[in-house]
Formats: structure tokens, sequence, C-alpha cells
């Protein structure tokens, strides 16, 4: 097994798998891509078959689980996958673009290479948009294909045509295309599916390049350490069911993950030296910002008594509200779904509605439990500690309450039942608030001088020679959407920047 | 996740607190519960089978009276494991009854945590669920307790259909 590459890509998840493909572009490039989890061939029914998600979620070995602790003591998991693929396989298919607005957020970390301009080419050339094509903001011809499931102006089932007219008596217009610089409305939502089968990030990017002979694949195996020779990295430490050893390049490339990126660099020594001292972990080289400002979206789910029986496919729902949860905004905040009933055998049905706020005020922290890379590393989400952010929610709360209320809903939705009475809203909001599952931040972009940045502008880490990180921890802010599109196109950038890098060394 | 509320009903202590600390005549108020069993003085087995959401299977728990002490001090700690994603569920439970007006206010006081899998569906499915349950319970200890029949099982609403089409939310 050969034990030296040009580059090794340490987690094949979303963005790593998007890394590993495209830097093997380079005939002349020797490319290692390392994932803890199993590479299963083919790709199991469970993980490529859409209609199977619940039981990909809640059954499989493929989720992984971190439980986090509200301040209140009780507990909710947050996930990720442990596959190729990561998230991506094992999400519920979205393709959300960030919001014009976010880049504009991360140009303030990043310069003008993070502004939605300068990244609209790669949001393009990322895509194969079925409905719209090759226009001037979407692709048609990149490996991720989506389509839009269902159109406004489809004929629509009575409860979505319901929520459609209710949506636009609140001044919510109809939103064709939530990948729009400035998507509000009621929007149809678009998914990576082809033929009915999951586009992870494995089907779209690594299975067309998966026999390149520069590419080699080592699932199952877990990478404990970066091993510093000073400014650069020599290369990574590994451990497998097979044994330890240690595989070197002379460019690695960091993609576990909003959890597992800071901590490896903190396994290694890189970061605050408050974060390693009560580990034993010796001081390698500073970068007080690893597995800080971590960042997600916080979800409440709000019920309501069913008035009749609301079935709807929730594995691909077809319309979801962008919404403010106040209009004294200038933009929307929220992400609302109407879910399908709950139903227990002599209970009456349930129709639950998740309200999702775009935006965290009160950053959290990664941070280790101990010096096992075994061990699971400590989240602290920090989600509705701002006073902000719980108004927001209850605000969302009140709006889809009075939603509820049209008549054209009306026929569908009761009274809600939980929370119930209007005082006890704001505790509900912070009692039962749970996660989107978009955690980002943790190793985020700033220059040379920022002191909580990990990475500038190019993805590389600070201080070091050759070491880049390339996954949703280095987003500053999170976004507007659902974050795995995000992470591709973090992967995308990546790579763009270590193929110019590899032009400049050449010549 | 933490559930606390209080069921008034129009019966004195006495006769409710008979009620409760039986988990026999308890369980006939609780949906779903396929049979019950006493193991030992302050023990009970069971199973419940359940389509809540995507979870259609069945609930194996064991109960036990840790203290009984009349009428501010019922606890009962009760474990189990679903039959669908093998988690483990754990669930403590504190209630105490306080005379009022000729009636009785039941207070509790739950504290649930689930180890496995089924956290997932934790605030989307099981908060809600657990509130229904125990609205039904309180309406079938009302019915039982103010007027001495059982609730009419045709007045309890049945749901038909996919049990399947609530996923977890990983988007």
């Amino acid at each position: 097994m050969t034990s030296r590459f040009d580059l090794i890509v340490v987690g094949g998840g979303t963005a790593g798998c998007v890394v590993a493909a495209r830097a093997s572009d380079d005939p002349g490039r020797s490319v290692l891509l390392l994932e803890a989890g199993p590479d299963p061939r083919p790709i199991p029914d469970v993980v490529a078959d859409p209609k199977r998600q619940t039981e990909l979620v809640l059954e499989s070995p493929y989720v992984r689980m971190y439980d986090v602790e509200r301040e209140d003591g009780s507990s909710f998991p947050l996930l990720s996958g442990r596959i190729l693929g990561g998230g991506s396989s094992v999400n519920n298919l979205v393709v959300v673009r960030p919001m014009r607005r976010d880049f504009d957020a991360w140009q303030r970390f990043g310069g003008p290479a993070w502004s939605y301009d300068a990244l609209l080419p790669v949001l393009r050339a990322i895509e194969t948009d079925e409905d719209f094509g090759d226009d001037p903001i979407h692709g048609a011809h990149g490996p991720l294909r989506l389509h839009r499931a269902f159109k406004l102006d489809d004929p629509a089932d009575p409860p979505v045509a319901a929520l459609i007219e209710a949506a636009h008596a609140f001044g919510l217009p109809s939103c064709p295309d939530l990948n729009v610089p400035d998507p509000f409305g009621i929007c149809s939502s678009p998914y990576n599916q082809v033929d009915g089968r999951r586009q992870s990030t494995v089907a779209a990017w690594i299975d067309p390049v998966r026999d390149r002979p520069n590419l080699e694949i080592r699932p199952d195996t877990t990478v404990t350490r970066l091993v510093l020779d000073g400014s650069r990295v020599r290369g990574v430490e590994i451990a497998t069911p097979g044994g330890t050893g240690i595989v070197e390049a002379d460019e690695v490339v960091l993609s576990a993950g909003a959890f597992h990126s800071p901590q490896l660099l903190l396994l290694s020594g890189i970061g605050a030296p408050g974060a390693l001292e009560p580990h034993g972990i010796p001081l390698r080289h500073r970068l007080d910002g690893v597995g800080e400002n971590y960042q997600d979206h916080a979800v409440v789910y709000i019920t309501f008594a069913g008035n009749t029986e609301l079935r709807e496919d929730y594995v691909i729902p077809k319309v979801r509200l962008i919404a403010k949860s106040s209009d004294r905004l200038d933009h929307p905040d929220l992400h609302v779904f109407m879910r399908p009933s709950i139903r227990m055998p002599g209970v009456a049905p349930m129709l639950p509605v998740s309200l999702h706020l775009l935006e965290h005020r009160t950053p959290g922290r990664v941070s280790l439990a101990s010096s096992d890379p075994e061990d699971l590393p400590v989240v602290e989400p920090n989600l509705l500690r701002h006073p902000d952010d719980v108004e927001a929610m209850v605000d969302a709360i009140d709006f889809v309450d009075r939603l509820t209320k049209h008549p054209s809903l009306a026929r569908f939705y009761g009274e809600l039942l939980t929370p119930d009475s209007r005082d006890t809203w704001r505790e509900h909001v912070l009692t039962a608030y749970d996660t989107y599952h978009h955690a980002v931040g943790t190793c985020r972009i700033g220059p040379a001088g920022d002191p909580g940045a990990v990475v500038d502008a190019d993805l590389r880490v600070h201080g070091l020679d050759n070491l880049t990180i390339a996954d949703a921890s280095v987003l500053p802010v999170v976004p507007h959407a659902n974050t795995n599109l995000a992470a591709i196109l973090v992967g995308e950038i990546a790579a763009r920047r270590l193929a110019g890098r590899a032009m400049e060394l050449a010549s | 996740m933490k559930l606390t509320g209080r069921i008034a009903i129009q019966a004195p202590p006495e006769a409710v607190w008979a009620l409760i600390v039986n988990p026999i005549s308890l369980a006939r108020c609780m949906p779903g519960v396929q049979d019950i069993r006493q193991v030992d003085e302050r023990t009970f087995e069971g199973t419940i089978s359940a389509a809540v959401g995507p979870i259609d299977g069945n609930f194996v728990f064991r109960s036990v009276l840790t203290t009984a002490e009349f009428p501010d001090h019922l606890v009962v700690a009760v474990e189990g494991t679903d039959s669908v994603t093998k988690s483990r569920l754990e669930m403590d439970v504190q209630a105490s009854l306080a005379a009022h007006d000729g009636a009785t206010d039941l207070d509790y006081r739950a504290e649930v945590k689930v180890k496995g899998r089924l956290a997932i569906l934790g605030e989307m499915v099981l908060r809600a669920t657990a509130g229904m349950m125990i609205g039904e319970v309180a309406r079938c200890l009302r019915s039982q307790l103010e007027t001495g029949e059982p609730p009419d099982p045709a007045s309890v609403p049945s749901i038909a259909g996919d049990p399947g089409a609530v996923a977890p939310p990983i988007e």
C-alpha cells in the first residue's frame, strides 16, 4: 500500500469527495481519500432510495449522533453521516443555495473572492438544473443534477393549495426558484435525485472517476492526528482495523466536517493553549479560533390539532416558506415546513409545523472530550441563547398560528396544542428546540491577524505551509439556507485553489 | 425532554390515588397498551403497540413504583426499548395530589431520556405524542372517576393510513 501521495484528503464527506475527485482531474497528481466510515459498493439501497430515508436515519449504521444539552439539562442529538459522502449520503437531498446576503457576510471575512458575483460561476458549474438549464444564474453542465418535484403552477393537493393561498394572503409571493439570490415567499424545493436515486457527492463526483489510477480511496480509516514537521504537515497518522501507520503527502486537505476538523487540529496540537493543556497535548501551532464560532440553525416544532387527515410526502416536501419572523425585518430569517400528520391509534391526529431559524447570534464551540481520537468531541451549540433569536422563534410561532387560522388552512389545522397557551411559547422555545443539522464555522475564514481566523481566503491554515481546510467548518457565518450545497461549494473552491497553487509551483 | 402539567379531576384524592398507583387500572387509560403483568409488589411489565410517525412497532417496558406516599409523593421509574430502532427510553415520573374544592389536582412532572436513534424524533414526534397521550389519560381518568364508566372506545379517534410518512429532519 502506497505511503506517500501528492495530496491527502482527510474525510470523505460532502466536500471531501468533491475535493478528491476534482484534484484527481490532474493525472499527474496522486490523491488519497481517507474516510472513517465505510464505502459500501454498490451504494446500499437504503442510502440511494430517498423513499427509505426514515430507515436510513433511524436504523442504518451510517448516521452518527452527538448528544448535546440545552440549558435546562435536557438533551437532543446532532447528526453526521458516517459513510463516504458524509451528509450528502444521509440528508434529505435538498439543493439550496446560500442567499446573496450570506456571500456578503462571508466577503467581510474572506474578501472579494467570496462575493456572490465571484462565486456565481462556481455555483453554476456545480449543477445541472433540469428545470432552468443554462441561464445567467443556473448551470446545465455540472455534476450535481437537481430538479423541483413540484412547481407552484402544478395541480396541487388540497393542503398544498391551501398553504399557497394562505401564504399569498399573508404577503408571501410565489417563489418558483429558491436558488435566486434573494428568495422569499412560498417556494418549490429543488432536490438532487436522478430517477429516484440519491445524487450524493459519491454518486455525482466520486463514482465517475473512481477507477482513475491516481485516486485511491481508503474507507474505514480513521485519521488520528496530523504529523507536523515545523510549519509543514508531513502527513497523517492513521488507524485501521489492520493497525496504525503514517501516510505522507505534499499537501493535506482536512475535510472532516464542523465537528471533526477542529477535533483533529486540536489532537494535533493546533489550537488555543487552553484547549490543549487539559488533555496533555503539546502546543505545536497556536490558532485560538480552532473549534470556536460554532453556528447552526435552531428548529422548534409546534403541533396543531388536526381537523382532518393531512397526507403529504415529507421526504420530498413540495413547498417551504421562506419567511420573516417579523415584519420589521428587511430579509427572511425562517424556513417553515408544514409536516405530515402524526398518527397514533387512540390519539387524535396532530399536525406539526417546523420553524427553522436561519440565524445564530451566539456562536458555540467544539472542544476535545479527551486526547483519544475515538472519543467524540464535545459540542456546545449555544443555540437560542441570544434574546433576539428567542424572540424570533416566538414571533415565528405567532406568525404560523395566524397563518393556520386563514380560512383555507383552517380546514386542516385546529387549535395549537404544543405549546398551548401563548404564555408558554417562550418556555417551549427554550426547552424544546432542536437543530436543522447545519453545523458550520469551527475553523472559520479570516485574514492573518484576525484572532478567530483559522484559514485564509484560499482556505489555507494560517501559519502552516501545506494544510487546507475544505468543509463547512470554514464558513464564518451560517447561511440562510441548508448547508449541503455550501459544503459542496467550499469543496469546489478548495479544488480550484489547489489546482491554481499547483500551477504556480510548476511555473 | 421534560413534561409537566396538571390534571383536574372531580373526584376525591383517595379515589384518584387508588387508581393511579395501580398500573393495571392505569393501563386501561393508556392508548396502545396491549398487555401488562405484575412482576412483584412494585414492578410491572408490559407492551405498548404503537405507530407513532415512522415508528410502527412495540415498546416493551418495565415500570417500578419507587415511592408511594399519599397524597403528594408518587414516583415511578419506567424503562423500555422500542422494537424498531432498539432505542432505550428512561422516564422518571413524579406525581402529587392536592384536594381542591371537592376535586383533586394531579400535578405531574416527567423527565424522559432517550438513548438511541429514537432521540432524533424527540421534538418532532415524541413531545407532541406524549402530550396527546397525557391528554387521553386525563380524559380517561376523569371518565372513570367522575362517571365511574370507562371511556367508549368508539369515541377515541382512530387514524388509518401510512405510518411511515414522517421522516427525520436531516436537510
